[in-house]
């Protein structure tokens, strides 16, 4: 359907449109109008990404001469692959209706694990020695030796790439991650680099969250990009923690053990130099008198990850003197490495700000701030000056120059922890005119201002209008013997607790078809209570009714699991997934339609408040926002579970039911900091229930659903808009039709 | 088949006995010529088609081979044994034709064998329809073979059975059990610290399927190294190690016993098939991908947090399993289903097959270029909003319910658990309504239909609700009525054999009554003589009930009586109806014999 807002007329691929969508576009046009930064909330299940990107596409062509560049955060690649796919169906409805001006390039930008399509590269196991391989191939000395002698071998697919110089370029369309690898392959042209090279020229560039908020990756990829930029981020809800990890290292003893093998290596390198090519290290010496600024010069293929401090902060000044030589270098490592040895043999947990730290670094091991800075610099300028490519075998000892030169910079323990979450987002809201931060839970809304200081111009939640009833949320206190559940940290490994907890589970595979999903607070939790399922022999009985899926903490594993869960789900055989709230699963996978049609929170997923690093940042809130260490854990407890039970809806045609499993959520303060859209359908009497009662309400509700409804909505509220009802809005009277 | 003859090898038996005489069957439209391999051995035959009265055949999965058996009007026959069945039925499908164009010479036509006018693909189907359903074939076997039905009218009342589309469904397939492996609980004599496992070739399949290692390894050390019985007992001293969680003693046992560490250690090639398998994930949930992308995930970077990012401590790590991966693995493979379908007897033939299928598999996978088509295709499925615009149909499995009355009892107990004692209210429902009354009503809702057209949905869902809630209380509610216990049915009280008597004459009852009824009015000589042939059929049936009243012990009898008695009500009704109109018959017409229209 196509219609107006105000001047811009809007393409939205579909026949339909919810009312909160338009709402949410016109909230959008008057940000983008103010180039101001907004912040949306709204609800899972309410189609906001193609909302958006109608909105934002359209906008721009309707300003064909300004040429918006969208920025498209996703936390993760599938999130990515996601985006893009509904941007495709966006882009051929905009191209039918429009026909060739419409046309834009879209790209999905990614590591060389997910892009890189030469088979002896991509043999490798993780991202690392995936780099490392390709690095081998490629990096400019590498191919200045293949050029003499033919027998070292180099990637066809970036040689083919280098040869087609200015003609590499992927025409006009929307590429996801799998289509430039199948472009690429047909090419034969290195997917990864083109995709790279193409930033500059896409209309539309989706990539992960740290491509724009760790400065070691946003140094190189997201340099170019204009202050016109629309920059999105999208489920946004965990962005504060995002960006404090972007700016946290820890140091463990295994670190240390490496970095100190790291060392022995680049001095033998050091060594073989000094003998065969000293002019080399003469060369890089005179370099880095000049300064560090040479970054830009080099060939695309040895770029590394740039300098982990913020643009900024790092001053454009020389290397210090005493780390130019490389063996000097070399000493300055090895003390600071001797150091922090010493400082981990401690007994007791020290904290102490960065500034102490840099104090106390000076003083026992003599080295200055300035050289903490260039630390991270320093050493890549020197491994490659050493040519060496299997960077994936000196993780150590780059992580030990990160921390330092962090540490060189700003506020950071050992555990070198950021707490300000605006540090790293600072400079993305300083250079693009319009940040967009949007999620299905915000809540509240006024707090992520503050978490990460900046103003938006446009600060709105809207909730959901619904067809029907078609989400139950309950509040499950009792077992059916009436004794409570929690997983309050003196309850929890009480039997009675576990046992009522998998009667619970047990009663609802019985009852609920397709997929049932289950949160645990944390791994070990999950392992205990499923061993302990296991030996009473609840678990067989759960999988009379339903396979049984779990997360593990290895991705591949995991990956699978959920794939074959939704096979199960599928086909009709019905299954349950054991998952961890705050695990990779929570995060990011949709659990939708009949792949979940309950989700049930096991406990309140608290931090775990002995963690120093934690009890470090709300001591910190606590001074610079006045927030407090209760609200802020309960708030951060309660947005894990909204977050977890919040993605079985995907559309208004869906239904599902939540159940909290903890008496501790029928508490009023901790109840009220669930989102709005999940508090309008708790009803008072689904507030305290016992196992019984919940069955009983799973049963009614979903014999409800089953029932064909209207649904374009029925009395007085629609829930559906088409075409002419929007056109009729037009005319006035929008509001009275929407709320 | 248009070919004016057909060929044949096949062997020639003068009787059922004779072994029979190899060589070539060559049919034409006049006659029938048989040349034996050995000119010698007697039994050349050429007869000509007009002898030929009828054929007979056997069916294809009955226990006999195939055979055709040709009559000749002096009632003699001719018994062909063929090499396959395809054979035959080229034969049959020829012969039927030649006997229907020489109709008028052969004296009886060919209704006497209803099966010829079948195509061969039709007769399958319904063998396979009473293989399939034993209930079928007792009543098919009661009425068909007895006479009492004819084979056309016996399908004509389950035309939906024969339905091709319906039919042309996949068999469900036996699946793994879903219980785990690990839930195999070894038996003790109480006495001994010794314990006895019991294996059955179903459990080694599972576990073969579930731990390719396993398999592996039975294949090359099985029986070559060492015996089958020390093979598994290994593998249950693995397994007892594993269970006792203690990864330092396993990793003992395994240094020392070079067989045993083949079970204690992480299975090599779930993990190189795990690598395979990650390609072909839905990319929409691929978090392997996030972990290439992900640079705060260097080692070290970012916050550590409670079990993120622990470390492997020790090479132990090899011989630690965890629940979850089995029950993840387990799970997986009962979706995937059971790869092999041979008869479990033999363990190494089942190893061998399971070996074969996974070959096969793997041949496929890797020739297979659609897996991306696929992908995509969910991927965009994935990212549609579905109530935004027009319906999509999903590939759904059709529903396949064996046994109805399995069914409906469970659904029965369910609503009688539901909604206790609100089972009161049903029989107030009004059933006797006025023929003008229902007039009335479809008038009404056609001139609706006509003034507003179809709605979707056709029937409001509250009144459809309350159909189905109807009917599931009152489908087999007697069965719960009558026992004191809501849970526990009379039926089941009953001796098994009086049960399953009971439940085959009101099988049996209810297809008499069909086709009964179905006759009326009764319009030719042919429904006038399947009338009779089916009140025959019914009035034979009191004896037989009266029978099973007086098998039961005497604390029983009322309540089997109280069963009988619908039964017996029914067949009253009809055959008070059939004298009723025979008796109209008569006075209409006198002085016609019985018999005779």
């Amino acid at each position: 359907m196509k219609f107006q807002i105000e001047d811009v007329t809007v393409f939205f691929p579909y026949d339909y449109i919810y009312p909160e969508q338009y709402s949410y576009m016109i909230e959008l046009k008057r940000a983008l109008d103010a180039k101001g930064h907004c912040l949306l909330e709204m609800p899972t299940g309410t189609g906001k990404t193609i909302a958006l990107l109608s909105l934002i596409t359209s906008y721009s062509l309707s300003e064909p001469e300004t040429s918006i560049k969208l920025i498209y955060c996703t936390r993760t690649v599938h999130e990515m692959e996601k985006t893009l796919a509904e941007l495709k169906l966006l882009h051929n409805y905009q191209i039918k209706h429009l026909g060739p001006q419409a046309r834009l390039l879209a790209i999905g930008l990614s590591s060389r694990k997910n892009l890189c399509v030469n088979p002896t590269v991509l043999a490798a196991e993780n991202r690392d020695s995936v780099d490392a391989g390709c690095r081998k191939l490629t990096a400019s000395w590498v191919r200045a030796m293949a050029a003499e002698n033919p027998n070292v071998p180099t990637c066809q697919f970036f040689e083919n790439y280098e040869r087609a110089a200015s003609a590499a370029v992927l025409p006009p369309g929307v590429y996801t991650l799998q289509d430039l690898r199948v472009f690429g392959k047909e090419k034969g042209w290195c997917p990864y680099f083109l995709a790279r090279h193409m930033v500059q020229f896409a209309n539309v560039v989706v990539y992960s969250y740290q491509y724009l908020l760790d400065p070691k990756v946003a140094g190189i990829i997201s340099k170019e990009m204009q202050k016109e930029s629309v920059v999105v981020f999208d489920e946004a809800h965990n962005i504060d923690n995002v960006c404090i990890e972007a700016l946290s290292v820890s140091v463990r003893r295994q670190t240390l053990e490496g970095a100190t093998r790291n060392l022995n290596r680049i001095s033998q390198e050091i060594d073989r130099f000094k003998a065969t090519d000293a002019s080399r290290l003469r060369a890089e010496y005179n370099r880095l008198v000049e300064g560090l600024a040479l970054r830009g010069n080099l060939p695309i293929t040895d770029n590394w990850l740039s300098n982990p401090a913020l643009p900024d902060d790092i001053l454009k000044e020389a290397v210090p003197g005493n780390i130019r030589r490389a063996e000097h270098f070399l000493h300055v490592l090895r003390r600071l490495v001797q150091y922090l040895r010493g400082r981990l043999d401690t007994e007791n947990v020290e904290k102490e700000s960065p500034v102490s730290f840099v104090a106390s670094i000076n003083s026992h091991a003599g080295i200055d701030q300035k050289t903490l800075k260039f630390c991270y610099d320093r050493l890549h300028s020197l491994m490659l000056t050493l040519e060496i490519t299997d960077t994936d075998e000196f993780l150590h000892i780059q992580t030990i120059c990160d921390f330092a030169t962090l540490v060189g910079t700003y506020d950071p323990i050992l555990q070198l922890s950021c707490h300000d979450a605006s540090l790293a987002i600072k400079p993305v809201f300083d250079r693009f005119q319009s940040v967009v931060i949007t999620s299905g839970t915000l809540s509240p809304i006024d707090l992520y201002p503050r978490l990460l200081n900046f103003h938006p111009v446009v600060s709105r939640s809207f909730t959901m209008s619904l067809t029907r009833d078609c989400i139950c949320p309950m509040v499950l206190t009792r077992g059916s013997d009436q004794l409570p559940v929690s997983t309050k940290f003196d309850m929890r490994s009480d039997p009675g607790v576990v046992r009522n907890y998998g009667k619970l589970l047990l009663e609802m595979v019985s009852v609920v078809p397709d997929g049932i999903v289950c949160f645990f607070v944390s791994y070990s939790y999950m392992d205990g209570i499923i061993n302990t399922w296991n030996d009473s022999g609840i678990l067989k009985e759960i999988m009379q009714h339903k396979l049984v899926f779990i997360e593990t903490q290895d991705v591949v594993e995991t990956t699978l699991a959920l794939d074959n869960y939704r096979k199960a789900c599928d086909c009709g055989r019905g299954a349950v997934f054991f998952s961890v709230a705050r695990g990779k699963v929570a995060e990011g996978i949709d659990f939708d339609r009949h792949y979940g049609r309950l989700v049930i929170m096991f406990g309140v997923p608290f931090q775990y408040t002995l963690g120093k690093i934690l009890l470090a940042r709300l001591e910190y809130l606590r001074d610079t926002f006045q927030i407090k260490e209760g609200d802020f854990l309960t708030f951060d407890a309660l947005r894990q579970a909204a977050q977890c039970v919040g993605r079985v809806i995907r559309s208004k045609a869906d239904y599902g039911m939540m159940i909290f499993a903890d008496k501790r959520y029928s508490r009023h303060d901790k109840r009220s900091k669930l989102p709005s859209w999940i508090l309008s359908h708790l009803r008072d009497v689904n507030l305290n229930l016992s196992t019984d009662m919940a069955l009983h309400i799973a049963k009614e509700f979903l014999r409800k659903m089953a029932q064909p409804y209207e649904k374009i909505g029925g009395s007085g509220r629609k829930t559906l808009l088409s075409e002419e009802d929007l056109e009729k809005m037009g005319d006035g009277g929008m509001d009275e039709m929407l709320y | 088949m248009a070919s004016t003859h057909v060929t044949k090898r096949a062997k020639y038996k003068t009787t059922i006995k004779d072994p029979g005489t190899p060589g070539t069957l060559r049919m034409t439209f006049e006659k029938i010529l048989f040349v034996p391999h050995n000119p010698k051995s007697a039994g050349k035959l050429d007869v000509e088609f007009r002898y030929i009265k009828g054929q007979k055949h056997t069916k294809e999965g009955s226990n006999k081979p195939p055979w055709l058996n040709l009559t000749n009007n002096q009632n003699g026959s001719f018994i062909f044994e063929f090499e396959n069945y395809s054979d035959l039925q080229e034969c049959r499908d020829f012969v039927g034709k030649v006997l229907a164009k020489g109709g008028e010479v052969s004296e009886k036509p060919t209704v006497a064998y209803p099966d010829e006018q079948l195509s061969a693909a039709e007769m399958e189907l319904r063998i396979k329809l009473l293989q399939e359903d034993s209930e079928l074939q007792k009543l098919h076997k009661q009425f068909v073979l007895s006479g009492v039905l004819t084979e056309t009218e016996f399908w004509a009342t389950r035309k939906k059975l024969l339905d091709r589309e319906v039919s042309k469904k996949t068999k469900q397939r036996l699946g793994f059990k879903s219980a785990m492996i690990s839930d195999i609980k070894p038996s003790t004599d109480g006495r001994t610290n010794k314990v006895t496992f019991n294996l059955t070739p179903e459990v080694i399949l599972q576990i073969f399927a579930e731990k390719p290692a396993v398999h592996r390894a039975f294949l090359s050390y099985v029986p070559n190294k060492m015996s089958e019985r020390t093979f598994w007992t290994k593998y249950f001293r693995a397994e007892y190690l594993h269970s006792t969680k203690n990864s330092i003693a396993a990793a003992a046992e395994a240094a020392e016993d070079e067989e045993l560490a083949v079970f204690l250690k992480q299975d090599d090639i779930l993990a190189s098939e795990a690598q395979k398998k990650i390609r072909q994930v839905d990319p929409t949930l691929d978090m392997e991908a996030d972990e290439g992308d992900d640079y705060t995930h260097l080692p070290d970077h970012g916050i550590f947090r409670e079990g993120n990012k622990e470390m492997t401590e020790s090479q132990n790590e090899l011989y630690k399993r965890s629940l979850s991966q089995d029950i993840n693995r387990h799970a997986a493979v009962v979706l995937e289903g059971r790869a092999v379908d041979v008869e479990l007897e033999d363990t190494k033939a089942v190893a061998e097959a399971l070996a074969q299928s996974k070959q096969k598999s793997s041949n496929k996978g890797e020739s297979d270029g659609d897996i991306s088509r696929e992908r995509l295709d969910r991927l965009s499925r994935m990212t549609e909003i579905e109530d935004l615009q027009g319906p999509n149909t999903l590939p759904l499995a059709p529903l396949c319910i064996k046994d109805p009355r399995d069914y409906f009892d469970s659904q029965q107990a369910n609503a009688l658990r539901t909604s206790g004692d609100a089972l009161g209210g049903i029989e107030q429902i009004k059933c006797g309504l006025s023929t003008q009354e229902v007039y009335g009503s479809l008038r009404e809702s056609i001139s609706s239909i006509k003034a507003m057209g179809l709605k979707e949905p056709i029937v409001k869902p509250e009144v459809a609700h309350q159909v189905f809630d109807a009917l599931t209380n009152s489908i087999s509610n007697t069965k719960y009525h009558i026992g004191k216990n809501p849970q526990e049915s009379v039926l089941d009280r009953l001796p098994r054999k009086t049960k399953e008597e009971l439940l085959h004459h009101w099988t049996s009852i209810l297809e008499l009554l069909k086709h009964f009824w179905a006759s009326y009015p009764i319009t030719t000589t042919y429904l006038y003589a399947k009338v009779n042939r089916l009140k025959d059929a019914m009035s034979n049936i009191y004896p037989q009930l009266e029978e099973i009243k007086g098998s039961v012990p005497s604390e029983l009898r009322h309540q089997v009586s109280l069963l009988v008695r619908p039964m017996h009500q029914a067949l009253d009704a009809a055959i008070q109806h059939y004298e009723a109109s025979m008796q109209k018959r008569s006075a209409q017409s006198g002085e016609r014999p019985n018999g005779y229209v």
